[in-house]
């Protein structure tokens, strides 16, 4: 259903959310936004960068979290965790994008994460288009867009002094009822707007044989080029959507077993027990991390694992650029397999 | 501004008479607000190096990725000539394997104040020692360089480096030694509560992502105290506690060893401000035991060395 | 207050004092203080001390020889130099400076101990219960507790 939100009706619309979801939207914090939520004096911030800083994916696992808890004498209990149904409001299409990927990790046949689950299924996800890309983001080059829809329940266009409300789930219909219908015409503008967005974004890299050229050249000396200033830290992993590795600990001091973010690019994440490291160096680490979204996440759901944020891109301390070590990863030398 | 192809053609020297193995310098980014640190192993290589103010790493930091004994050269200006100096001190190299090319610095370039300014589609940024010029799609932007600075940077007292093996450019006139202090003085009269408050908002937003400590160069433990789990020092996780630990504990560890190069702010993913810790502790320094970090080569830090004046030093 | 204030207080195992006053540490110490033992002075490492803060404790008390007297000649010095500055740096913080105590204490001083732990309570208890740098505390959803 395509309806019509002023927006000056959104505050209060935003509002009558509130008696029956925790709604988050992002607001400013510092220099930057952050999905918090809503509050009676929340100010919605959209403008540049377009993400916030920290991608929404803490929403659905957060930076720590509790899993069980400790009691005296030996016993435990499930760290209890109310999750109200919520709704995100004004997430952007590739952190969307990006929940979504991580699902394939986090439901399946096997395991089901339950947590991850839960506040899955608690959540509406209103999503916001970029009517005007972002300059660091580079959705359309592996294969989103600034308009995608993937795992959304809702989705708007700016256009100006009106959203175009696109509800595209039943759950996404319900929060909006009661707008006025769009035109057809309004409809036929906002499309423009989608594609005109789209197409200013020029190509980051290609993506053709990409993923051939990673694992053939697993021994290059490409990767030692690409990771000489990496400083091993965790700033473009944490701040990646779709980056979920963690790490589970025993806070004996606050009776807890947490799950933490950890991430490949530590140095303590692959070391064994033994004193050994299998990625002893920044060399592997960083063939870990540009393999992992552009090889493994291909192999096992043939899928990108990169939506195309920008966020690594922006904050890497040393300037480390993803779209460029993958425009040279392109360079390299690659023979064509006939297997397949 | 400093003078590039002076540099250029000392770099080429030195690696074409073999003076050094690798020249550890800047390189051009993707965007222009973002220099990388590179090294440079031969003289055609040296072409492309860049040294602007918006090269906002302290590379004394990779002098700890790089093999001891290797020849290493270094382009620094006075807060990574101090760094080094430091390491010497705390035998992480020897003098005898390095070779410095010093560079008055005009102090760096915060980038985020760039996109505060002007937005992210910033296609060119020319500089000199008063006016920073962005060129963006929307046109042409005139910025002051003293209100880009960082913030390490309008109080720096060391400018120029004080140990280079060549010194590139002539030498700035020195900062203003009071600044620093005038700025720790200025926090210490807030109550408990409000400084408390400050922390808390500060520390309070950190990720853990540890890259604080890699930017700076006297952050090399191979084991950090964060990475311990028995005993564990702090919480390992996001928590306030965390958190707080981390910040804490951090600042602590550099004291007698910090030189408010501002590295480890400017490469904080979350904008946490940290040098209100350090130049606490700097100050301190100063004040107890007249001791400046990475003046020369010997002097040891405070909490290495321990004297019998110490017994009058403290009450009780 | 009805509750006693929390004390952590930190020994080094050589400083022992007058034979009775150390008995009355090992056996007899208040349910209030918690006793740490550590083989020097010199080995009481500030993450110690902020181990104590974080965790509940109202108030530090370390102690440790007169200088010259240390076991192991300086450790007790050295202590000093650190965490005296690490007290100083936990106020820059916001936290009380009267919340860690250091005493360096004549061993032959009859009976010093127990005032000295006393003392420090009856301050304690007029600062309160501490409240700045307790944070074992819950964990915001979805990150970032500002
Ligand atoms: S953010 Fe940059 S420096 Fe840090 S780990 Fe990633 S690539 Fe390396
Ligand atoms: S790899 Fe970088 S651009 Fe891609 S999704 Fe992660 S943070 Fe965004
Ligand atoms: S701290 Fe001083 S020497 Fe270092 S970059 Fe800033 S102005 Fe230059
Ligand atoms: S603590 Fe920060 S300011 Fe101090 S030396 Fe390290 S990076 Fe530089
Ligand atoms: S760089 Fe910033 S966010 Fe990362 S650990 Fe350091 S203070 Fe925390």
């Amino acid at each position: 259903m395509n309806l019509i939100l002023e927006k000056h009706a959104l505050p209060d619309l935003l509002q009558s959310w509130r008696g029956n979801y925790d709604v988050y939207l992002p607001q400013k914090m510092e220099r930057f936004s952050h999905f918090m939520p809503l509050t009676d004096n929340s100010v919605l911030v959209t403008h540049e960068p377009h993400n916030t800083r920290i991608s929404p994916k803490a929403l659905f696992l957060p930076m720590t979290e509790a899993l069980v808890k400790f009691t005296r004498f030996g016993g435990y209990e499930d760290a209890q965790q109310v999750i109200q149904p919520r709704i995100i409001f004004a997430i952007r299409p590739c952190d969307a994008q990006a929940v979504q990927l991580l699902d394939t990790s986090f439901i399946q046949e096997a395991y089901t994460d339950p947590l991850w689950l839960e506040r899955r299924e608690k959540t509406i996800t209103v999503g916001l288009g970029c009517h005007e890309p972002c300059q660091t983001g580079f959705c359309t080059t592996v294969g989103y867009g600034p308009f995608n829809k993937a795992d959304l329940d809702v989705l708007l266009t700016d256009m100006g002094d009106a959203y175009l409300v696109e509800t595209l789930s039943k759950a996404g219909e319900d929060c909006f009822q009661g707008l006025p219908c769009a035109s057809d015409e309004f409809v036929e503008q906002a499309l423009i707007v989608q594609r005109n967005a789209h197409d200013q974004m020029p190509v980051a890299f290609e993506t053709e044989n990409l993923k051939e050229k990673l694992e053939q050249n697993f021994n290059s000396d490409y990767w030692e080029t690409v990771s000489q200033s990496c400083l091993g830290c965790g700033v473009c992993t944490f701040l990646c959507p779709t980056c979920f590795c963690f790490d589970i600990v025993d806070e004996t001091q606050r009776r807890e077993r947490v799950r933490n973010w950890d991430t490949c690019m530590f140095r303590t994440y692959s070391l064994e027990a033994s004193g050994h490291n299998p990625r002893p160096s920044k060399v592997e680490r960083t063939r870990q991390r540009l393999s992992h979204k552009f090889v493994y996440w291909l192999d096992q759901v043939n899928q990108i694992g990169c939506t195309g944020c920008g966020r690594c891109v922006r904050y890497c301390p040393v300037g480390l650029d993803i779209r460029a070590m993958l425009r040279q990863a392109q360079t390299l030398p690659f023979e064509v397999s006939h297997a397949g | 501004m400093p003078d590039l192809d002076a540099i250029k053609t000392e770099v080429r020297r030195l690696l074409a008479d073999g003076v050094v193995e690798v020249v550890v310098a800047f390189k051009p980014g993707d965007t222009p607000l973002h220099p990388q640190p590179a090294f440079f192993h031969s003289p055609e290589e040296v072409d492309s190096l860049v040294h602007n103010g918006l090269c906002q790493n302290n590379l004394a930091t990779f002098l700890t990725h790089l093999p001891k004994t290797k020849k290493v050269g270094m382009v620094v200006r006075g807060c990574e000539n101090r760094s080094v100096n430091a390491l010497i001190v705390e035998k992480q190299k020897s003098r005898e394997n390095l070779y410095l090319l010093g560079v008055p610095c005009e102090g760096i370039i915060d980038w985020r104040k760039i996109v505060e300014h002007v937005g992210e589609a910033v296609l060119a940024v020319h500089e000199n020692s008063d006016e920073v010029t962005v060129e963006t799609r929307e046109g042409q932007f005139n910025l002051s360089r003293n209100e880009l600075l960082h913030a390490s940077c309008l109080r720096c007292a060391h400018r120029n480096p004080i140990s280079a093996d060549i010194l590139i450019g002539e030498p700035l006139p020195e900062g203003d030694p009071n600044l620093a202090r005038v700025a720790v003085e200025e926090f210490e009269s807030l109550t408990n509560e409000e400084r408390y408050a400050w922390f808390q908002k500060e520390a309070e937003r950190c990720i853990r992502c540890y890259a604080c400590r890699e930017a700076c160069p006297m952050c090399y433990c191979t084991e950090c105290f964060v990475d311990h789990i028995e005993p564990r020092w702090t919480e390992s996780g996001a928590t306030p506690a965390g958190m707080q630990g981390w910040h804490i504990v951090r600042a602590f560890h550099q004291t007698g060893r910090c030189t408010d190069c501002g590295a480890c702010e400017r490469a904080c993913p979350m904008d946490i401000k940290m040098t209100y810790l350090t130049e606490k502790l700097n100050n301190d320094m100063r004040k107890k035991y007249a001791f400046e970090v990475g003046l020369d080569i010997q002097t040891q830090p405070p909490f290495a060395t321990v004297t019998l004046d110490d017994k009058n030093r403290f009450s009780v | 207050m009805s509750q006693k204030p929390k004390i952590a207080f930190f020994q080094c195992q050589w400083c022992l004092y007058s034979p009775a006053d150390q008995n009355w540490v090992d056996t007899q110490l208040p349910s209030n203080i918690h006793l740490t033992k550590t083989p020097c002075t010199g080995r009481i490492n500030p993450l110690y001390v902020l181990n104590a803060v974080q965790g509940g404790a109202d108030g530090v008390m370390i102690s440790g020889c007169m200088p010259e007297q240390c076991h192991f000649k300086t450790g007790n010095m050295a202590a000093r130099r650190q965490l005296e500055e690490f007290n100083d740096f936990l106020n820059h913080i916001g936290y009380e400076k009267e919340r860690v105590r250091f005493v360096w204490l004549d061993l032959q001083d009859r009976g010093i101990i127990q005032k000295q732990l006393a003392q420090f309570e009856q301050d304690l208890e007029v600062l309160g219960p501490a409240k700045n740098l307790i944070t074992r505390t819950k964990i915001a959803e979805g990150g970032l507790n500002a």
